[in-house]
């Protein structure tokens, strides 16, 4: 039967054969594209998290050396309670009689999605417990960072300073 | 190079089409077939397709079989000089030549060709034979013989030298060939087994054979006086000599053109054929032989890998090649198709690979912790990573503040608020103590930027500071950026 076929009728054909097949090639392949651009999108998220999560040893170690404990944020009230607790042990443990801590909202906070909370400290004390105060402040797992520190010194009272700092937390 | 199994020469000598094809084989020849043309109205085109060749323009099948085809040209038109050269390069050979050509010969330059030859160099000397041609009567022939795609273009005469040496008992002497048609002679003048110089004379078979004793005798004497005058023409000075070979199919005419030259004074002599290595299908005779002296000398040339032709048709004819079957992995079709499997292989791999890989990993994730894990260890490294970056150490900078004072200095405040200098004040005994004390703060690590102000108390003598100074990053408006 081909061999009836003029040239033309088998050039028409072979057009006609293309033209099928990048029809099919166009449906198949559109719909092919569309799971293979979401399958990457899910990809990227993906790789992104892990990466987040999977740091190296050494960089690791880093960040365990500056916060070696930490604990999620609580909703505001319970923040401030269990913040405010903990700070008000470290003070004590490290024989620090302070007055009452006041806490205040703060500046805008550094990482979206949670409120940033400050609480204030005055006390007077000896250097020497300001020093323990702050080599164990950082086992506090409700701490962000000391926002402000004022220490002043009374010559005449040897060794007793007047102490003023403001800590900070994240809350819900 | 390509091995040729066989050689198909077609000539027009003496108006009549010839071919032959020849087989080499085992170092001897056989002739396969033989086949001529005395019709008048046949052309090179008809006798070709009477020879079995392909003459259809988009036919390639003699360039693909193993024989080849080659056509010879008739010399008649053909002037033939002889020079000598001092030894130069080839470019300056063809300088020379070209310019002899040009002040020797009647016509322009660029209506002739001109084909050139070195012999062995001799004395410092070199000899050189040069074949000069009408430009327009070669595009005429190869008008003519393009048709059955001949692989060369031999001169006749050339073939008349090779057929001599082979199968006429030829030697390398210096010596004059006679080819005797039925209406013309070739003569050629052969040196070192090679054509140097060439006359077609218009004395044939036909004009010693009339009966009428008077015309013989006429054209025997015109014969010897234009061989002598085509001797001279050649520079023979010993003409009486010089051996003249006289082709011969053994019949009495030739042994009376013999004579004839040997009675004006030549040495003259006949060539029989001697078909020592030469076989044919069908029993060839010497008459055979002789009719078909030129394509067979032709075809012989055509099988002869050594022989160095005078190609006068060099820039006017190139012949169409075999086309060497090349690996099919060099086919730019083959390439293509493989370059494209591969490219589709490597999409269907990304694409397997980035369907696959996510889920894989959720899978591997959801067997170790849940989504919600996941999530949540992403946003607790995330807040370790800020806090981090606004925890100060404030311990290491109350020892570098220690640290970088030397006795005497007496510390009685120390300020630090982010996004501000750190501020200490005290009391030093002397300003070279408050000065080095500056410059041990300035060169500490994580301190920059030192500015300090001072006062003398004119009771105590003792001087107050305040000095302030960028700790780390801290002493900027924002935390965020990393350390």
């Amino acid at each position: 039967m081909i061999e009836k076929l003029s040239k033309k009728d088998i050039r028409a054909l072979k057009f006609g054969v293309i033209g099928a097949a990048a029809i099919i090639l166009f449906v198949f392949g559109s719909a092919g594209h569309k799971r293979w651009t979401k399958a990457k999108a899910n990809g990227a998220v993906l790789r992104t998290k892990l990466d987040a999560i999977d740091v190296d040893k050494a960089r690791q170690a880093g960040l365990m050396s500056i916060v070696p404990v930490f604990e999620m944020p609580q909703v505001e009230e319970e923040q401030k309670f269990l913040f405010r607790d903990k700070l008000s042990e470290q003070l004590k443990r490290a024989g620090i009689r302070n007055k009452p801590l006041q806490v205040q909202p703060g500046r805008k906070s550094p990482q979206s999605g949670y409120k940033f909370l400050l609480v204030k400290c005055n006390a007077t004390c000896q250097f020497m417990q300001v020093l323990d105060f702050l080599a164990r402040l950082n086992e506090n797992p409700y701490l962000v960072g000391i926002e402000e520190l004022k220490i002043k010194c009374d010559p005449k009272k040897q060794g007793e300073v007047e102490l003023d700092f403001t800590v900070s937390t994240f809350a819900l | 190079m390509r091995m040729w199994q066989s050689a198909v020469a077609i000539v027009n000598d003496d108006n009549e089409f010839k071919g032959v094809e020849l087989r080499k084989q085992d170092g001897s020849f056989e002739i396969l077939w033989t086949r001529s043309s005395e019709d008048a109205d046949a052309d090179w085109r008809g006798f070709a397709a009477e020879c079995d060749l392909s003459v259809e323009p988009t036919a390639l099948e003699e360039a693909d079989s193993d024989r080849m085809v080659v056509a010879g040209f008739n010399t008649a038109g053909t002037i033939f000089h002889r020079t000598t050269v001092p030894a130069v390069g080839d470019k300056e050979i063809e300088s020379i030549i070209q310019l002899q050509a040009e002040t020797r010969l009647p016509l322009p330059p660029e209506q002739i060709e001109l084909a050139w030859r070195a012999d062995q160099l001799r004395d410092g000397q070199m000899g050189v034979t040069i074949a000069v041609a009408r430009k327009e009567q070669l595009q005429k022939f190869v008008g003519n013989v393009r048709c059955f795609k001949p692989i060369k273009i031999l001169l006749n005469c050339e073939g008349i030298v090779k057929i001599w040496e082979v199968f006429f008992s030829g030697n390398k002497e210096k010596a004059v060939v006679l080819s005797t048609g039925s209406r013309n002679t070739h003569v050629c003048l052969v040196e070192e087994g090679r054509l140097s110089n060439a006359v077609v004379l218009d004395i044939g078979i036909e004009d010693f054979s009339t009966n009428v004793m008077d015309e013989q005798t006429e054209t025997t004497e015109r014969f010897a006086q234009d061989m002598r005058s085509v001797l001279d023409l050649f520079g023979c000075s010993n003409q009486e000599e010089l051996p003249v070979f006289v082709l011969s199919d053994g019949s009495s005419s030739f042994v009376s053109i013999v004579s004839s030259l040997r009675l004006a004074g030549l040495n003259a002599r006949v060539a029989a054929p001697n078909l020592k290595g030469l076989m044919a299908k069908n029993e060839l005779s010497d008459e055979d032989i002789y009719q078909y002296r030129t394509p067979i000398g032709l075809a012989l040339m055509a099988l002869d890998e050594g022989t160095n032709e005078l190609n006068i048709f060099e820039r006017l004819y190139n012949p169409v090649q075999k086309v060497v079957k090349r690996h099919w992995l060099y086919s730019p079709k083959v390439t293509v198709a493989i370059a494209s499997i591969m490219l589709a292989l490597l999409a269907i791999v990304s694409y397997a690979v980035d369907i696959t890989g996510p889920s894989s990993i959720e899978k591997r994730l959801e067997a170790s912790v849940s989504d919600v894990d996941m999530n949540l260890l992403v946003k607790r490294q995330q807040l370790i990573k800020t806090v981090t970056r606004e925890r100060p150490d404030l311990l290491d900078l109350l020892k570098v503040v220690n640290e970088s004072g030397e006795r005497g200095i007496s510390l009685t405040s120390l300020s630090f608020k982010k996004g501000q200098p750190v501020s200490i004040s005290g009391e030093v005994s002397s300003n070279d103590q408050l000065s080095r004390y500056e410059k041990n703060l300035q060169n500490a690590k994580g301190i920059e930027k030192v500015n300090c102000t001072a006062n003398t108390n004119a009771k105590s003598r003792k001087i107050t500071f305040t000095m302030t100074f960028d700790y780390k990053n801290f002493g900027r408006k924002t935390t965020k950026s990393k350390r």
